[in-house]
């Protein structure tokens, strides 16, 4: 039986390694559950001691024994009032309902604590085992019972309220705890508690507290924040430059009406970026928004489109287009005074049966003198670039990274350049239409 | 033909003005009797006006676009609501295709787009007059001009195919569509042809490029091109939208 404390001892040790070092939130429950773990620790510790000692009743000293077994009672019964606790908390967050029952349950484990560290010890002697049982042991059982009977309570009348992982990791640990509790009753010899104990613990572990989940959590908090900081509200936005559109048509200037017109336009399709994946006819609208801007501004700059129909509904990951065709315009057809054109190519791979290519022709000034070489190797190692890398290459960075993330490793981004001047980018992207 | 009454209901100003001034009514046989900025004058406006179309912003004070369309549905029931809404929410879209509105146009309006709104409400208006006539009556030209150019969508069509085949003057036939129907004849030509492209979109697999070719367009750019200034979509997202969500 020792070697089985030691075991459970290891897990929740390594479980409280893993726990403690990750970055994580600190709110009431984390503080909880982290008090629950360290209390397992030491309780695991004097379960072994007892296990140890009590079948030894001739050869260790009685205090020894007795202090040992207080403790690991002591213990036992403060993990369930903590485990009661965690529940507690957990079901006033989501429910927002006082907790009522806090108060009897802090009485009750005063009382219990009170009774456990004074109450006589008796042990059992069987040829199957010894054990402890008497006045004090019925104590840590009519504690156990009450704790969890009043988890149940805040389960069932609560149950609309919790998450459905909350609802699983509660019903779980209650089940388990419960099961072991009577097996335990019923088999005193087995000596189980600690493995409930453990059981209990890790199925908390495993949903509520995970570091992995916690972290995510934490990430997607401080995301959305970034994302409402960077936001002005883009209703108010296109909505006030259609009406300054407006105001301008009514003035007779078409010109800039249509101007404005295609920015409104522009905006209403940015506005969906936290899409991570859109159909190409919606990622093109995007594209020609803007290419109608920059070609009003500079009206020796041409557009040409040749995009395959049927490849309107291809899902692409999202404002990959408009940092390939930008890049184009500031590195390619700056140099020239503006002066070529872009053509965009949208077409069934002729090598790969489930996959399509986009290509972004330029007739710029091309590569400069070794230029193209830095960028292949940035294209090739792009996992090992960091996203937020200086200066000019970190929207092609980023466009590799994400359609490779999205679409796999056998898609991506590469650079050729013309015969004729200006060069190529080649997007290989997968075939595969919205499911749904 | 008789000019239609147009209500339009915004509850901003400048959105109103602009549909008032920039928009070419006159042309479009129609006339602007009234304007409301919201839900309830806009429900009073449409028992006193009893417009023909009513232009509806759908986010307005007091009484929402769609409530006021469902409330007024049950005394008008010939009434023609055009929605416009910055909303392009397809939730929105889904409860007004239930009201049974004409059409559902998103802001920023492109008053060249809002045309063919028009040009297809009068010809469905038509259509249905057709449909409604009795039978034995001798059949009028312009009925059996427009049912010569439904057999014959596929194909090459003008005034002057027109002409041949129907011994007239191209310049009479343009008028006769004017008069009777209420559009030009590209309008009504593109109109029809879009209607069967959308009916072929939904209802068969054919590739994009098939159903350009059957609804008389040699070439599938010039018929995406056509199908999204009119449909504000391309012919591929309109497959996708309504095989997809419905």
């Amino acid at each position: 039986m020792l070697r089985m404390e030691i075991a459970l001892f290891l897990v929740i040790a390594f479980i409280a390694c893993m726990y403690f070092s990750a970055e994580r939130k600190r709110t009431q429950l984390n503080r909880i559950f982290s008090v629950l773990l360290i209390t397992v620790l030491v309780h695991l510790i004097f379960d072994g001691i007892t296990v140890y000692t009590v079948a030894r009743l001739d050869t260790v000293p009685e205090l020894l024994n007795e202090i040992a077994h207080r403790l690991f009672i002591g213990t036992l019964v403060l993990i369930v009032y903590l485990f009661y606790k965690y529940i507690s908390v957990l079901v006033a967050e989501e429910s927002g309902r006082h907790r009522y029952l806090d108060h009897a349950a802090n009485i009750f484990l005063v009382l219990a604590e009170i009774g456990v560290a004074v109450l006589p010890v008796h042990y059992a002697v069987t040829p199957l085992g010894n054990y402890s049982d008497g006045i004090q042991v019925a104590v840590c059982y009519a504690s156990v019972t009450f704790y969890l009977l009043m988890c149940a309570v805040l389960l069932v009348f609560n149950w609309k309220q919790l998450q459905r992982k909350e609802r699983l990791a509660v019903g779980v640990a209650l089940i388990i705890q419960c099961s072991v509790s009577l097996l335990q009753s019923l088999n005193p010899t087995w000596l189980i508690s600690g493995a409930g104990i453990t059981l209990m613990t890790l199925s908390f572990y495993l949903t509520l507290e995970n570091p992995d989940i916690l972290r995510a959590e934490l990430t997607e908090q401080k995301m959305s924040m970034k994302y409402l900081k960077s936001q002005v509200n883009p209703h108010f936005l296109y909505n006030t430059l259609d009406t300054i559109r407006i105001q301008a048509q009514l003035n007779g200037d078409k010109e800039v009406s249509d101007l404005l017109m295609r920015l409104v336009d522009f905006f209403r399709h940015s506005v969906k970026v936290n899409m991570p994946m859109v159909a190409l006819d919606d990622e093109m609208e995007l594209l020609e928004a803007y290419m109608d801007l920059m070609c009003y501004r500079y009206p020796e700059l041409k557009c040409e489109y040749d995009i395959d129909p049927e490849l309107g509904g291809v899902m692409v990951p999202n404002f990959i287009l408009q940092p390939i065709v930008e890049n184009s315009l500031l590195h390619g057809l700056k140099n020239k005074g503006y002066r070529g054109e872009v053509n965009i190519i949208a077409r069934k791979s002729a090598e790969h049966d489930d996959k399509m290519e986009i290509l972004i022709v330029d007739t710029g000034s091309g590569f400069a003198e070794g230029k193209k070489e830095e960028i292949d190797s940035m294209l090739r190692t792009y996992a090992r670039h960091e996203a937020d890398m200086d200066g000019s290459s970190i929207g092609v960075l980023n466009v590799q990274k994400r359609i490779k993330l999205l679409c796999g490793r056998d898609c991506g981004l590469n650079y050729t350049e013309n015969p004729d001047g200006g060069v190529a980018a080649h997007l290989l992207l997968p075939l595969k239409e919205e499911t749904r | 033909m008789r000019k239609l009454r147009v209500l339009l209901v915004d509850d901003e100003i400048m959105i109103r003005e602009g549909f008032k001034k920039l928009f070419d009514w006159e042309t479009h046989g129609c006339t602007v009797a009234g304007e409301a900025a919201d839900g309830m004058e806009a429900l009073a406006k449409i028992d006193s006006l009893n417009p023909d179309i009513v232009i509806m912003d759908i986010n307005i004070p007091i009484m929402n676009g769609l409530k006021v369309i469902k409330m007024s549905r049950i005394k008008h029931p010939d009434t023609a609501f055009i929605i416009v809404s910055g909303y392009d929410d397809f939730s929105y879209c889904r409860e007004a295709l239930r009201l049974k509105i004409t059409d559902y146009i998103l802001k920023p309006v492109n008053y060249e787009e809002f045309g063919t709104c028009i040009d297809n409400l009068k010809i469905s208006m038509y259509m249905e007059n057709v449909s409604q006539e009795p039978e034995e009556q001798e059949e009028r030209i312009i009925n059996s001009i427009t049912r010569f150019i439904q057999e014959h969508l596929a194909e090459e069509m003008s005034l002057s195919v027109l002409s041949e085949e129907f011994h007239m003057n191209p310049q009479y036939i343009s008028q006769l569509f004017k008069n009777e129907i209420g559009v030009g004849f590209l309008a009504y030509l593109t109109s029809i042809r879009m209607e069967k492209a959308k009916k072929l979109l939904l209802s068969t697999s054919l590739s994009i490029g098939e159903v350009a070719e059957q609804s008389g367009y040699g070439d599938y750019r010039v018929f995406t091109k056509v199908f999204k200034k009119s449909e504000g979509i391309t012919p591929s997202q309109y497959r996708r939208d309504f095989l997809g969500r419905e």
